[in-house]
């Protein structure tokens, strides 16, 4: 890490977040060092996430499923895939029930969110957040740890829209609105297709959608974090 | 509650061996799974892999090569590489690599090997004992329907019990009569004390005392069948019916434990069910003319497709099959016979090629020949014999049977000879083996009498058979031909994959599966002097002399068994749906458990032939 980093982008912010944080889960994980942009993500650990809500607005709308798979040495290991649906204190809208096909009776089955974001701090501890679209994800974990802890959420991700993007433009490709949604590329590189808008399925898709865009980055094998980490 | 990862949990459920384990099993299987993704062109496994795992391909396709680069086989979407997983590799060892991006399931092999622990199915399919699979493929696809006919694979303990006359061997003739009489039975057991010395038939009685004018009151042991063939209780209903149309006998008694308990007779087994073959070979025998037999034969593949689904094996189904083809062959025979007057001198009617091997699927193409005594003579015998013979072949073309595309039949004069110049055409094929004496070598290696003077056909065999398998050259020459039948690599999505860039839309089962196991069993035999021509007797009779090893010939019968049984299933769907039966079927028609278990036998196939290439230096001559 250069001495300029210290004083600008995601380290500061870090900085400045551990420095509100009380004691707890999010301490710990914010106390960990920004990792290395030239380290190998073989050797990472990646936490793959996706969060089913209510809407997109972390402040009025809330979770209703939290789905996560990690990634270590490049494999997908589904024995730590979690499923989590929460508690709803106010009635589901319609709609989001159709789409996530949770209704509110499982969801008074859920956990409260006091009690499941722990244990998603603690597995993001030291490693990295994967996510399709990860301002969503980024979204509604900070606003969760804002609330319960008093400082916002900052650790290092990998957003497989944004790698997506960055890699088609590259190679002067024309993206349209939809190609970029999390089936679309899916399809592209031929991967098969998934039950969508199931919170596990979607972070098992994402974490299988990254191991193809490092493949296509990096053929070699030897991907460095700094060529996928969003800051 | 809900099952988590149920996209891999139904993938897996979906095909074998995982659709053996119980739900519990299944729903937590997933959790044991790592996926990875392999770039196109990059190693296969993943060299970066640490530890053992059974590898299921998600997506995408792997190609495998020997170390020769030659390709071995290809994986596509839900296959299995379980290779790291067993102690023995079962195909050749080589390299593999992913052909496209690939996304694999990772189970290491503890877990699997756990699970076959528990769950014996799961076990076997993973068997590192080729020989395991094999026998299991046979159990498959045989248990698999059940329908009317099925009760013909019953044992003959099941049919109502019938007791039989026994008579001493010094009762008179006219005293068995009697008895036969008052219980109103065709037959009787001549027997001394607990010994059964014979069978006396009704038939016996008439053609050996009556028309020849014997004595009533002579023993009848004089005109008994002495040391007859028999059967016991647990001999299949369908065994006892070809046994007695392939010998030509109508009874048959039944010993248990060496006691004589009873005698099935073949009208028993005619009214035991209408449709099976000894129903339609005792109406060939009562047929007056050519329409009627054309009739009875147009019931060959109704039959063929109830013998397919009554779990009967197919060496069965083909002894059936060949039952009612060499009845309608002895039955036009007679026919002709009747027309022209009994022959002017001793001949055999030789059957050549799958009905000699008895392997017919119902209608095939006609194969035959004529054997003359030497005391042949042009001049005055050949308009017989060329009259016979027409009769019969057309006969036979008029019942379905159609004339052999390559003139191999009795009206060509080549095929129509005496003793010494089918001794002359052996001499000449062995001698100087040619592309087209090899191309005959299916039909005319394989030769049987089906009508006539058996003891002409052991004196051509006892000539041929010391020749053939002393002659190293013609041995190997045969070798060669029995390897341009070579079986397809596996299966490939849709298409069956033949060697490197070629593919072909449907499996020729017949040319790629039955003729080199066939071809096989042939230079065995013949390299080893045994005169069987059933592949399956070929190949147990090599076992047992030692000129084939034990493990490779029960393999070798159970690929066999397991194509022949695919191909009759086939084409009894076929015939079911009114459409010409045939040999070629889609690889979309077949289960993933069939394609496995195809893939076993063509490994097999493929190791035989290797081995022969190795031991005859095959290259050399080609």
């Amino acid at each position: 890490m250069s001495w300029l980093d210290r004083f600008t982008g995601p380290e500061r912010a870090r900085q400045r977040a551990l420095r509100q944080v009380r004691p707890g889960p999010l301490h710990d994980l914010l106390a960990q060092p920004w990792p290395e942009r030239t380290r190998l993500a073989r050797n990472a650990r990646l936490i793959a996430l996706d969060i089913e809500a209510t809407g997109l607005d972390p402040i009025k709308d809330h979770i209703v499923s939290i789905g996560l798979v990690e990634i270590v040495d490049m494999a997908v290991l589904l024995e730590t895939a979690l499923y989590q649906v929460l508690r709803a204190d106010t009635p589901m809208p319609q709609d989001s029930a159709v789409i996530h096909q949770i209704t509110d009776d499982r969801c008074r089955a859920g956990l409260p969110l006091a009690q499941v974001i722990p244990e998603i701090l603690q597995r993001l501890q030291g490693g990295i957040l994967l996510a399709h679209h990860a301002w969503v994800e980024q979204g509604f974990l900070s606003t969760a740890c804002q609330r319960l802890y008093g400082a916002p959420l900052v650790v290092p991700t990998i957003d497989t829209q944004a790698l997506a993007q960055r890699l088609m433009r590259n190679r002067n490709q024309f993206v349209a609105g939809t190609s970029l949604r999390l089936f679309n590329l899916r399809s592209y590189y031929r991967l098969p297709r998934y039950r969508a808008h199931n919170a596990l399925s979607d972070a098992l898709a994402t974490a299988e959608l990254f191991l193809a865009l490092a493949a296509d980055i990096q053929p070699d094998g030897d991907l460095r974090l700094g060529q996928v980490l969003m800051h | 509650m809900e099952i988590e990862l149920i996209e891999i949990r139904d993938f897996l459920a979906a095909r074998p061996p995982f659709d053996r384990l119980p739900d519990a099993q299944l729903n937590s299987l997933p959790r044991s799974i790592q996926v990875r993704y392999l770039r196109r062109g990059r190693d296969f496994p993943p060299t970066d892999v640490d530890g053992s795992f059974l590898y299921v391909v998600r997506s995408g396709a792997i190609a495998c090569h020997a170390l020769d680069g030659r390709l071995t086989g290809k994986l596509a979407e839900g296959e299995l590489y379980t290779d790291a997983c067993q102690l023995v590799t079962l195909g050749p060892r080589g390299r593999a690599h992913a052909e496209e991006d690939s996304l694999l399931y990772l189970l290491p092999c503890d877990t699997i090997k756990r699970l076959g622990e528990t769950h014996p199915d799961f076990g076997a399919y993973l068997s590192d004992s080729l020989r395991q699979r094999l026998r299991q493929a046979v159990a498959d696809t045989r248990n698999e329907d059940g329908s009317v006919l099925a009760s013909l694979t019953l044992p003959i303990a099941q049919l109502p019990a019938r007791d039989a006359v026994r008579i001493g061997p010094d009762d008179s003739i006219r005293s068995a009569a009697q008895r036969m009489t008052a219980q109103r039975l065709s037959s009787a057991l001549v027997m001394d004390q607990e010994r059964l010395l014979g069978v006396l038939t009704d038939r016996d009685i008439r053609h050996r005392c009556v028309a020849e004018g014997l004595d009533p009151n002579a023993p009848v042991a004089r005109i008994m069948t002495p040391d007859p063939t028999t059967i016991t209780p647990q001999t299949l209903i369908i065994d006892a019916i070809n046994l007695m149309s392939r010998l030509q006998i109508h009874h048959l008694p039944v010993l248990a434990n060496g006691q004589p308990v009873g005698m099935v007779t073949a009208t028993d087994l005619t009214r035991y069910q209408s449709g099976n073959s000894a129903y339609l070979v005792a109406d060939i025998a009562k047929a007056e003319s050519l329409a009627r037999l054309a009739e009875i034969s147009a019931q060959l593949p109704d039959l063929q497709r109830q013998l397919a689904g009554s779990g009967a094996s197919a060496q069965q189904i083909g002894d059936a099959i060949c039952a009612i083809t060499d009845a309608l062959t002895r039955r036009l025979i007679a026919l002709a016979e009747a027309d022209l007057g009994p022959a002017p001198i001793a001949y055999a009617w030789l059957a050549g090629g799958s009905q000699a091997r008895r392997e017919q699927t119902s209608h095939s193409d006609q194969d035959n020949a004529l054997l003359l005594s030497d005391a042949y003579d042009p001049a005055s015998h050949d308009g017989y014999f060329s009259a016979l013979a027409r009769q019969v072949s057309d006969g036979l073309d008029a019942c379905g049977f159609v004339y052999c595309p390559g003139n191999a039949m009795a009206t060509n004069p080549d095929w129509c000879q005496p003793l010494s110049g089918w001794r002359r055409h052996f001499d000449r094929w062995i001698d100087r083996p040619e592309p087209k004496a090899l191309m005959l070598a299916s039909i005319f290696f394989d030769l049987r009498v089906v009508h006539g003077d058996r003891a002409l056909f052991s004196d051509l065999q006892s000539h041929v058979l010391p020749r053939s398998r002393d002659n190293r050259i013609f041995i190997a020459h045969l070798a060669a031909n029995a390897l341009t039948h070579r079986p397809p690599l596996g299966f490939f999505r849709t298409f069956v994959l033949v060697h490197d860039g070629e593919h072909d839309d449907t499996l020729d089962l017949k040319h790629r599966g039955i003729v080199p196991i066939t071809d096989i069993a042939r230079l065995l035999a013949l390299s080893a002097g045994i005169g069987a021509v059933n592949t399956r007797e070929r190949l147990i009779a090599c076992r047992d002399a030692g000129a084939l090893g034990r493990e490779m010939a029960d393999n070798l019968l159970d690929a066999h068994e397991f194509i022949a049984l695919l191909r009759i299933r086939h084409q009894a769907a076929q015939i079911r749906r009114g459409i010409p039966a045939d040999n070629f079927v889609p690889p979309g028609d077949l289960s993933e458990l069939e394609r496995d278990y195809l893939k076993d036998t063509f490994k097999v196939i493929r190791g035989m032939q290797e081995l022969l290439e190795t031991r005859y230096q095959t290259g050399r001559l080609r």
